[in-house]
């Protein structure tokens, strides 16, 4: 049989850079927000072609409402020719001088002055002004505490009657390491946080805490069919009992969504992709983190308990 | 027995078939009209729209009450009439003071300009009681503006709609300032038996008819309908403008979300060609991985898929790319109660015991943690249903649904399957779910 639970440090190698990976990305890059949690306008006009100048956009708007635009350029699948994509001039304009309807009015007037937009261009327009992202984000917060506490109370209830609270604790542990990976991809990458992270994070800790309910419950099932194994042989047959429907589970979820994540990447679908990313990450890290934290961290903690009351008994 | 089983094999088929049909053609066989895909409602994210939430924009920064913010609101509906933006949804939410506009752009219109929408909808109103000139009228007949104005919106302290004990008259009683006392006053000696009519901006709103001189500043305006609800209805509604002319505030828009219908298209068809895939994908797995099991569960995942579906439509969910995509997920998801189930029978398999047993025992097995895992994700999808926003309510409505009818199949639809295919001879073959003959 496969020693799994031998190979654990390098498991717990690999979270400890993870870990590192987080704290570094924080330090150097620091955490984006999206405007939607700190407030600003985004809009994207369709342009004729890609060629157009984005300073010459930026220096309008400055000179239009006197208020600092970042502009770049971007394209999106055209419905209604598949060959030919929408291009998009795409004008950010930070949380402290979001625009009114006003000013994106004359913003609109001023670069079609200077450029080809069509009368009845496609738009598309995203303005949260800073005292209404602050209330996104409390809620965010709020949904992610009340989360947290509701899984921490069923994980407890659950575990109270059959593993024994100490399980429970490593089963939120591992939770905690899959919102950590998920949280590095973001600052790594500088993704702006928004709530498809929060949408995303509280799906894989629903997600998640499945797969160790099921290999505990398998550990518990072994441990009266082998009375005679040693935590080791217990926990590492039970995780490869189980590993088949594990990985099986797993792939099925992520087809579902890499499939969705590939389509949006290519035809550059925003808000899909911002909502799958962290899907992906979250389903990957909830496997792995099942399988190769919670499970040997419950198999060492027994261990260790086990050696204890041996050593009392042996004192005794 | 084997009758029974190719009775209930068929059963299964027609009722799948039939919520098939019934999703995407609306109805059932025509006999019975049923919502189906066509009767979801898009999200501004898919259909084009505007999605805005607009604030008072008071003098001293104070929120408005819920009065006033049911005038806002009569002012915005009335422009958005005069625009012909009919198909639209605004409402009020006192606790934050916002008034939220969501309007859908309509197929065939050409004039989308979301920022002059609201820009439109949000200015102050102008309210005006006007004298009636009887030879100015509109093609149905009401009064146009004339510009001889009786009274202004700040004119008015007060409208509120009012019964009367005695006769059951629905009346909308106004209270006039002192300056609109005079006015009205000297206005209404004037014009005894003919209209004066209100306007808000330039659009008519009512004209009626004055019966005296009204010198004391309370106004009466006497509402018939057909119905006393209609007309409880109507003074309301009638108050409310009245009232909104006196609002000292403007309203503005400080959260847009705006798209156009063409942009929300190409998403919407690159999403469901990506939802095929995955689902064609997670069919291949499951029938290469589990054989005949799988070929089931994958029967089992279309239904699930349609029920899906037809319940974001009978429920009227509104569905948006998140929305969609929990679709995916939750199919995705659902395949785990397959797969639990299906590890187990072969292991039953593997030991010895005879397909029939292997599969009884397999689910029975597995129940405890399909719940426990279908808990989970709703105890979370609850949460972000409540905390979440537009776009995310209806991702966890979605995950919500899949879930429950993912438990729902998996338990029911697989277990009827699998247990009468497997009783047939072809299928005795224990290599087709996916183990070696012992």
């Amino acid at each position: 049989m496969v020693d799994l639970m031998g190979k654990s440090k390098y498991c717990f190698m690999m979270s400890a850079f993870i870990l590192i990976a987080c704290a570094v990305g924080l330090i150097v890059n620091g955490v984006v927000l999206d405007i939607q949690f700190q407030g600003g306008t985004i809009m994207q006009i369709e342009m004729p072609d890609e060629d157009f100048d984005t300073e010459l956009a930026a220096d309008i708007v400055k000179s239009a409402i006197g208020k600092t635009a970042t502009v770049n350029r971007s394209s999106t699948f055209n419905a209604e020719d598949e060959d030919d994509r929408i291009y998009l001039m795409v004008l950010n304009i930070a949380s402290d001088e979001t625009l009114t309807d006003d000013e994106r009015m004359a913003v609109m007037d001023a670069l079609r002055k200077e450029f080809n937009i069509a009368e009845n261009a496609n738009t598309y327009v995203n303005s949260v002004e800073p005292f209404i992202s602050e209330q996104f984000r409390m809620n965010a917060v709020k949904a992610i505490a009340i989360s947290s506490v509701l899984i921490v109370l069923y994980v407890w209830l659950r575990f109270k009657s059959m593993h024994g609270l100490s399980a429970g604790v490593f089963a939120v542990l591992a939770l905690l390491h899959d919102v950590v990976a998920m949280f590095t991809v973001y600052v790594i990458f500088r993704i702006p946080l928004n709530e498809s992270f929060v949408a995303a994070m509280l799906t894989i800790i629903g997600y998640s805490i499945n797969d160790t309910i099921v290999i505990y419950d398998r550990i518990r099932e072994n441990m009266k069919l082998m009375p005679k194994a040693t935590y080791r042989e217990l926990v590492n047959k039970s995780v490869l009992q189980s590993l088949t429907r594990s990985i099986n589970t797993s792939i099925t979820t992520l087809i579902a969504v890499l499939t969705l994540l590939v389509f949006s990447v290519i035809y550059n679908i925003q808000s899909i992709r911002e909502f799958t990313m962290p899907l992906v990450v979250g389903i990957i890290s909830g496997v792995y983190s099942t399988l190769f934290i919670a499970s040997p961290l419950y198999m060492m903690w027994q261990e260790r308990k086990f050696r204890k009351n041996a050593a009392k008994r042996a004192a005794g | 027995m084997k009758g029974n089983n190719g009775l209930k094999l068929f059963l299964v088929f027609a009722l799948i078939a039939a919520m098939t049909y019934s999703c995407f053609a609306g109805s059932l066989f025509g006999l019975v009209e049923i919502p189906g895909v066509n009767d979801i409602v898009p999200g501004i994210d898919i259909n084009g729209g505007i999605d805005a939430w607009l604030y008072a924009i008071t003098e001293d920064g104070r929120k408005p009450t819920q009065d006033e913010l049911d005038s806002a609101k009569s002012i915005i509906e009335v422009r958005l009439d005069k625009a012909g933006i009919l198909d639209r949804n605004v409402t009020t939410d006192v606790s934050t003071g916002r008034i939220v506009v969501q309007i859908p752009w309509a197929p065939g219109e050409t004039d989308y300009d979301p920022d002059k929408t609201l820009a439109m909808i949000g200015e102050t109103a102008l309210l005006t009681f006007q004298e009636v000139d009887e030879n100015l009228l509109d093609e149905n007949g009401n009064p146009l503006p004339t510009g001889k104005i009786v009274l202004e919106g700040t004119d008015v302290v007060n409208a509120t709609p009012q019964q009367y004990v005695q006769t059951g008259e629905i009346v909308v009683q106004l209270e006039l300032s002192e300056k609109g006392r005079e006015a009205f006053a000297e206005a209404t000696g004037r014009l005894i038996g003919q209209r004066i009519a209100i306007f808000m901006d330039d659009n008519f709103i009512q004209a009626p008819v004055v019966r005296e001189r009204i010198a004391d500043g309370n106004a009466v305006i006497t509402i018939h309908r057909e119905s006393l609800e209609e007309e409880l209805q109507e003074a309301k509604a009638l108050a409310d403008k009245i009232r909104a002319g006196a609002l000292p505030f403007s309203m503005e828009a400080k959260q847009v979300n705006a798209i156009s219908p063409l942009l929300g298209k190409g998403a919407l068809d690159v999403t469901i060609r990506a939802s095929i895939v995955a689902f064609l994908l997670i069919c291949l797995f499951m029938i290469l991985y589990y054989r005949l099991p799988g070929l089931i569960a994958s029967i089992a995942l279309f239904m699930l898929a349609i029920m899906t579906l037809n319940c974001i439509s009978w429920l009227g969910i509104t569905l948006t790319l998140p929305g969609l995509a929990g679709v995916v997920l939750s199919i995705g998801m659902g395949v785990d109660a397959n797969v639990i189930i299906f590890e187990r029978i072969k292991e039953e398999l593997r030991s010895g015991k005879t397909i029939k047993a292997a599969i009884d025992l397999g689910f029975k097995r597995a129940f405890s943690a399909i719940f426990d895992g279908n808990m989970t994700t709703v105890i979370v999808a609850v949460i972000l249903w409540r905390f979440g926003t537009g776009p995310m309510i209806s991702f966890a409505l979605t995950l919500i649904i899949g879930v429950i009818l993912s438990f729902f199949t998996a338990l029911t639809l697989t277990r009827i399957m699998l247990q009468s295919v497997s009783d047939l001879d072809i299928a005795r073959k224990t290599w087709l779910y996916g183990v070696k003959e012992v």
